[in-house]
């Protein structure tokens, strides 16, 4: 199963589930249907933007610098600049 | 380059809180106060409910205007360049 078909599916799943809830298919108490049913996709919504930035966040907490591998990214840059001049390309 | 890392941990950890507090007050929102009494002052901190829905549309409209029309200022200038390209192109073929 690929991961585009998992991730449909389960999509389908969530949402006929969705369905039935909104459409007042399967009998609810009454304060939950009008008041909580409703808001839910925007509750996804928000809760998903707020995941993502937390993600983000905590990468840029954790990310840590590696002096030495930039003085050899660097060192290797310029060697590819040099031999790619000789061949008559210019990179910036 | 040690003053980049305390800066770049101080916006991590920023990012990190405001979206635990934007979670946790709409999740409190949304979800938690229907439950609350109305005359319970914890409702006093939360606007009206219909606002829980058209913040997020509102914002989401905006970020897809703001999306929509950074793509459209990049793809017109680049169809600008082409087109300054191609004649200049014929241009040069026209003189020799």
């Amino acid at each position: 199963m690929t991961r585009a078909q998992q991730t449909l599916s389960i999509g389908l799943l969530l949402s006929s589930i969705y369905m039935v809830a909104f459409l007042g298919l399967a009998p609810l108490p009454e304060k939950l249907q009008t008041d909580v049913i409703p808001v839910l996709p925007f509750w996804a919504i928000v809760t998903f933007g707020a995941y993502l930035l937390a993600k983000l966040g905590y990468g840029v907490l954790t990310f840590n610098d590696v002096p030495q591998a930039h003085q050899e990214l660097v060192k290797q840059i310029e060697q590819a600049r040099v031999e790619l001049k000789k061949k008559g390309v210019e990179v910036n | 380059m040690s003053n980049n890392n305390t800066l770049d941990k101080l916006v991590g950890a920023s990012m990190l809180v405001v979206a635990s507090a934007v979670f946790l007050y709409y999740t409190i929102w949304t979800l938690l106060l229907p439950f609350v009494d109305p005359t319970h002052p914890v409702q006093s901190l939360f606007p009206p409910r219909v606002w829980a829905i058209r913040i997020p549309v509102i914002l989401l409209l905006l970020g897809g205007a703001v999306v929509g029309s950074f793509l459209s200022v990049v793809m017109i200038r680049s169809n600008r360049k082409k087109a300054i390209k191609a004649r200049q192109k014929e241009a040069g073929k026209k003189r020799s």
